[in-house]
């Protein structure tokens, strides 16, 4: 298309990879300074899953993937969803509620348990968004707050619609979906029974029509130039108010999605141990993914390998699983930093080569034109 | 003259931006306790100058001296340091605070935040005749009596030469007067200053000396006495200055958009539009004279759709579009040049393909259905790029990496590619090179010729007189009568645009509104 | 370029600040049990613990202090991990596997969290014997795994008998961590007990997080506001199920000034508290996870294993009622016989408030 596409993917890759290595460093001086064994660390760190946790990091990726995804759409307009977390729990209880109940027979439900989960992350990140586009509140505030609501609410509607409690357990949850609703995936590496979550199809799916839209249609013009410039956006004719909402919406819908592979494939019900937090970490992973389709899978799969990692650290090493947070963690800050850097970067290349061109060009025709 | 020595010496001075060079070989001296002005167009690479004298951009090339000694300005405090105090055009004070809170901010290590900051202050307003009282709340104050105490602050941190920029583009006339008087105030004190410029008349009012600067590089320096305000003009603008020549008239009887009645604003306190009555002929170019920040900008906002008018119609042929979104303004073929184009005209980030889909991202060729049709949008912007004459190595670049004169060709481009039936153009050649200059006049003309109505907004009197058909000064929110630009002298559309002209405008009731 | 901005501070301090919360260390005090077993026979015991790991003072502490009388005692080596917040299922399986595959034979899993867990890597690695400590459903069932749990209750009736008895204001308090169906035991118990003393007796209960939210078990801030909430309110005794969280209800008995009381739970608080705050606790519910903790891994060295549930009950001391500091001597007399008909199973406690 371009010559200048190559350098700017190089640039793209620069970033993501220094962050790594920066990590990386920060991470092993810490160790360092506390005496750990580093090396002990990092070939624990850098040892090849086996199949059976290979797959549940690629099954843990799908689930950080539609929270990525989800804060992304957000992050395209210059939207800040931190809400992800409490659309998904939410939309995962609703879902699961509803599924539970068993309305529709086999696939039907599936579907059905789908749209729940769908429309109530909409619904929910919609609040943020109605708040927003009337009364102007930051939806950084009101998306952090209904997370807090979003975990008062279903417990206080979980009491209310638990299922019976089995005989000895102290997890109460929904009733659990009919075995014809569950979506136990499929076998993807070899030398493990464990399965891929089948909602790995929908993650792809997901990603490509996130893809789609944002790049090859009006409306993600329309979003992505609210992102880039508001002020210009709205001179263009966007209707910002509009926009927000309709982003947001789709936000959460995609938010919506995020619980649906533990649901489907793991838990088959909601309950008190259902996985929380997975809003946070998407929030991370689409920093680092730089909101890109498949930097975000990338991102995810990276995340997911350190959280593996992680669990099997402190019993292999005797180092703290928390150095793996830390790893994350200067991850994400180094990633900013560094996608900071390369813009700028890639900003004066770009901009020292316009200039030489336009010089080389000027040469010819007028002499005096490159000194205006 | 009160001193032979020098207060700044600038020698050689060389700024480069990417893409334009803001400053090339810029010399000035300044003699100490003159009044020295700098003139130059808009883009003529003031600003840029003055930041490097306050320390704000570091030169590429050149030396600065201070009091004849040679010094590095890294940052504006070393700047004030050396003596050196810039009161800026939009002023820098918190309303809420009383004239002494506001002077000590920042500066409480002079002379404390008390009594003895208090006498400072009386002393420095006594001295320099500036009548500032230190307890009075900012927020009553009018804006001359504001510029009084940004003056103050400099002083007060102990300035001997002060950089004044554009200081009377917010003033009355009165106020104008007055600020005159303190200038001289100041130099009978032996204090030096330095007066930024384009208004050529105040100019030979004031200053002692007078350096032009033309494209980022210092022309001449006059004497205020032995210089016209013609011969200053030309000095200004170059003898290569496209001037615009107005044609035989193509104005057409059909009405392409009639304004009626627009007033925006609270019913209590200034309007900002006030009941605005215009109408644009198909073929006819109407040009809005004024000084910045009289309602030119929220004109164009409200005719785009961008700001609901409170009061008023707005019809577009027989339509009325008083209501309708920008996006359906847009669509039903209202072309856009705005007036910042970095903020309301482009993505910077996004290349220049994506930019020529902004503000038409619903129309041929841009879009295919509901999708972006890239490909289309491509060749389409290669067009644009070869018939406005684009400078860019490709339309991949982004929009920020062009110059501003390529930038707003590229705008031009885009907006005349839809054929528009009316074009609302503001300061459509605002910072851009002289070719490019006369490129985009040479566009509006052709475009008006094929009956293209436009509203024009200029701080430019040659591009208004030039281009127009039919003048308009806005003042206040209101818009005088009208002008023809085959007679109307700049001195008459001064005075109009100062409210000199008629008791009414200048009613000193209105405290500088 | 400002909004951007705001959104990377916004952004890193979410994701540190999620670091921040699964990151108590264990490792310091963890680290004793590596390095050599004792002899090529020694049993090597996995210690799965919950959230918040071996130093939280209160139930993962009792599972450890189980586990240091079987390395002194029994001669077992032993590894040690714990649980993150918000961790995935399949993390909990893969610390058990993990454990199993370093060579771990004898695996604890310390929490009802573990429950699906346990289940499936117990099917999955016949030849291991697993703990899991509060938890008796069929989830964590198998015939490789010892289902233990505690009638919290039971304990929790007496303590609350013991506040009704020795309350001056006829008002008494209750925190509890998490509102979880486990933490509804200790306060049903609780209720039962001060009200067959004192029928009229006012009870304030309040639990600091719901789930998912688990902070309510770490968060002693939390936990003093809730507890100085109850003393203002008039309440003179509070009792707490609240894990880490109790350090505030202590000092929030300690603030609200002479006779306001604190009952502690899971250990003998008045032992292991900080010592500034341990004459201001009355009594404490003893939850003996190390009697439970203990009794697994000495079953698993003597070869007398057993697969299935055990309810540990005031009967056979695995809950119980703490007397240090002599608080309670007063009322002996009066708790005795609750504790007799308890054990009789003449009184039957309820397990839901």
């Amino acid at each position: 298309m371009s010559r200048f596409e190559p350098r700017r993917f190089l640039l793209g890759l620069a970033a993501p990879v220094l962050a790594l290595l920066v990590a990386v460093l920060v991470t092993s001086l810490i160790l360092v300074i506390t005496g750990d064994p580093v090396a002990d660390v990092w070939s624990q760190m850098l040892k090849a899953p086996k199949p059976g946790q290979a797959t549940d990091m690629i099954n843990n990726a799908v689930v950080l993937y539609f929270s990525a995804i989800a804060v992304a759409i957000g992050f395209r307009m210059n939207l800040f969803n931190i809400g992800v977390d409490g659309q998904y729990r939410v939309a995962a209880f609703a879902a699961a509620a509803v599924g539970g109940q068993a309305l529709l027979p086999g696939p039907l439900n599936i579907v059905l348990i789908l749209l729940v989960a769908m429309a109530t992350g909409a619904l929910w990140a919609g609040i943020a968004a109605w708040l927003k586009v009337t009364r102007g509140v930051s939806e950084v505030i009101s998306t952090i707050m209904l997370n807090s609501i979003a975990t008062g609410v279903v417990a206080w509607l979980l009491a209310k619609v638990a299922a019976e409690q089995s005989a000895g357990s102290n997890d109460i949850g929904t009733k659990r979906l009919p075995d014809s609703s569950h979506l136990d995936g499929f076998v993807l590496l070899a030398g493990t029974q464990k399965k891929v979550y089948g909602l790995i199809v929908l993650a792809v799916v997901v990603g490509f029509l996130y893809w789609f839209v944002i790049n090859r249609t009006r409306f993600g013009y329309d979003l992505r130039a609210t992102g880039r410039s508001e002020s210009a956006a709205v001179a263009s004719g966007v209707n910002v108010k509009r926009m927000v909402l309709s982003s947001m919406l789709l936000s959460g819908a995609v938010a919506g999605m995020v619980g649906l592979p533990l649901l489907l494939g793991e838990n088959y019900n909601y309950g008190t141990d259902f996985q929380a937090g997975l809003g946070f970490s998407g929030i991370a992973i689409a920093l680092i993914g730089r909101n890109n389709a498949i930097g975000i899978a990338l991102g995810a799969l990276l995340w997911s390998y350190l959280d593996k990692q992680a669990v099997t650290l402190p019993i292999a090493t005797d180092v703290d699983d928390s150095i793996v947070k830390i790893i994350q963690g200067v991850m994400v800050l180094a990633v900013v930093i560094a996608y900071e850097v390369v813009r700028r970067l890639g900003k004066r290349i770009e901009q020292q080569q316009v200039t030489r061109e336009l010089a080389a060009q000027d040469r010819q025709p007028v002499a005096e034109g490159a000194s205006a | 003259m009160p001193s032979t020595g020098t207060a700044v010496e600038l020698h050689g001075i060389t700024k480069r931006f990417p893409g334009v060079v803001a400053n090339k070989d810029v010399e000035i001296v300044v003699r100490t306790g003159t009044v020295h002005a700098v003139v130059g167009e808009n883009g003529a690479g003031k600003s840029t100058l003055m930041k490097i004298l306050y320390g704000v951009q570091r030169p590429d090339e050149g030396t600065i001296t201070v009091n004849g000694q040679q010094v590095d300005l890294r940052s504006p405090t070393d700047a004030i340091k050396a003596g050196i105090g810039m009161v800026f055009q939009h002023f820098m004070l918190a309303d809420n605070l009383t004239v002494l809170e506001n002077v000590v901010l920042g500066a409480e290590k002079l002379h404390g935040i008390g009594a003895g900051a208090r006498k400072e202050i009386e002393r420095i307003s006594q001295a320099y005749g500036l009548g500032i009282r230190p307890g009075d709340l900012v927020a009553d104050l009018g804006v001359g009596a504001r510029q009084r105490v940004e003056i103050l602050k400099v002083l007060y941190r102990g300035a001997k030469i002060l950089i004044l920029d554009e200081p009377t583009a917010v003033l009355v006339p009165q106020e104008v007067d007055e600020l005159f008087d303190n200038l001289a105030e100041l130099k009978s004190e032996g204090l030096t200053v330095l007066f930024i410029s384009h208004k050529l008349d105040e100019v030979l009012k004031v200053a002692d000396e007078i350096t032009v600067i033309r494209r980022g590089t210092t022309v001449q320096t006059v004497d205020p006495k032995s210089v016209t305000a013609r011969r200053l003009a030309e000095l200004m603008v170059g003898s290569e200055l496209p001037t615009p020549q107005t044609e035989d008239s193509t104005v057409t009887d059909e009405v392409a958009l009639r304004i009626e009645g627009v007033t925006l604003g609270a019913s209590a306190g200034p309007k900002v539009l006030d009941g605005i009555d215009l109408t644009i002929h198909a073929g006819e170019v109407v040009g809005i004279a004024g000084v910045e920040g009289n309602g030119q900008a929220e004109l164009v906002e409200v005719v785009m759709g961008m700001r609901d008018a409170n009061a008023g119609t707005i019809m577009f042929g027989h339509t009325d579009i008083t209501d309708w979104h920008t996006r359906e303004i847009r669509e039903a073929g209202i072309g856009y040049i705005p007036e910042d184009r970095h903020r309301h005209g482009l993505l910077l980030d996004a290349p220049l393909w994506e930019n020529r889909i902004l503000g038409h991202q619903t129309e041929e060729p841009n879009v295919n259905g509901l999708l972006i049709d890239a490909k289309d949008a491509k060749r389409d912007t290669d067009r644009i790029v070869q018939e406005y004459d684009v400078r860019t190595p490709s339309i991949f670049v982004t929009a920020g990496s062009l110059s501003g004169g390529n930038q707003q060709k590229l705008i031009i481009g885009r907006e005349m590619s839809h054929t528009p039936k009316v074009l609302v153009a503001a300061h459509p050649t605002r910072g851009v090179d002289v070719g490019a200059q006369s490129a985009i006049w040479d566009h509006i003309r052709a475009a008006r010729r094929e009956g293209l109505g436009v509203l024009l907004i200029s701080a430019d009197l040659d591009e208004l007189i030039g281009l127009s058909d039919t003048i308009r000064v806005i003042l206040r929110g209101r818009l005088s009568g009208e002008f023809d630009p085959d007679t109307v002298t700049a001195e008459e559309l001064g005075a109009a645009m100062t409210g000199a002209d008629t008791g009414t405008h200048a009613d000193t009731k209105e405290e500088g509104a | 370029m400002r909004r951007a901005l705001t959104m990377t501070v916004v952004a890193t301090t979410l994701t540190l600040g999620l670091a921040a919360c699964g990151s108590d260390s264990d490792t310091g005090s963890g680290g004793s049990g590596t390095g050599t077993g004792k002899g090529g026979g020694a049993l090597k015991v996995g210690m799965a613990y919950d959230v918040g790991g071996r130093g939280d003072q209160s139930f993962n502490d009792s599972a450890a202090k189980g586990l240091d009388k079987a390395k002194s005692e029994l001669g077992v080596s032993a590894k040690e991990s714990e649980a993150n917040t918000g961790e995935a299922e399949s993390a909990r399986e893969q610390r058990l596997q993990s454990l199993v595959d370093s060579g771990y034979t004898t695996i604890v899993a310390i929490g009802f969290a573990y429950a699906k867990s346990v289940g499936k890597v117990a099917k999955a690695n016949p030849d291991v014997k697993f703990a899991i400590i509060d938890d008796a459903s069929d989830d964590s069932k198998g015939d490789n795994v010892e289902q233990i749990t505690f009638a919290e209750q039971e304990g929790s009736y007496l303590v609350g008998a013991a506040a009704a008895l020795k309350t001056k204001t006829n008002h008494i308090g209750f925190v509890g961590g998490v509102q979880t169906p486990l933490i509804k035991k200790f306060e049903a118990g609780y209720l039962a007990g001060a009200k067959k003393v004192k029928p009229s007796i006012k009870i304030d209960s309040t639990y600091l997080t719901q789930l998912p939210d688990v902070s309510g078990f770490a968060d002693p801030a939390k936990g003093k506001t809730a507890a100085d909430g109850q003393f203002q309110a008039g309440a003179d005794i509070v009792y707490h199920a609240a894990g880490g969280s109790g350090a505030g209800v202590f000092n929030a008995a300690k603030a609200a000034g002479a006779n306001h009381w604190a009952i502690g739970v899971d250990s003998d608080q008045a032992l292991t508290a900080d010592p500034s705050v341990r004459s201001l606790i009355l009594t404490s519910m003893v939850k003996n996870v190390n009697v439970g903790v203990y009794d697994f891994i000495k079953s698993v060295k003597d070869g007398s294993f057993k697969a299935g549930k055990r309810e540990f009950a005031l009967k056979d001391g695995g809950v119980g009622v703490a007397t240090t500091g002599g608080h309670i001597d007063d009322i002996k007399t009066k708790l005795d016989p609750l504790r007799e008909q308890i054990i009789s199973g003449s009184i039957k406690v309820p397990t839901t408030p």
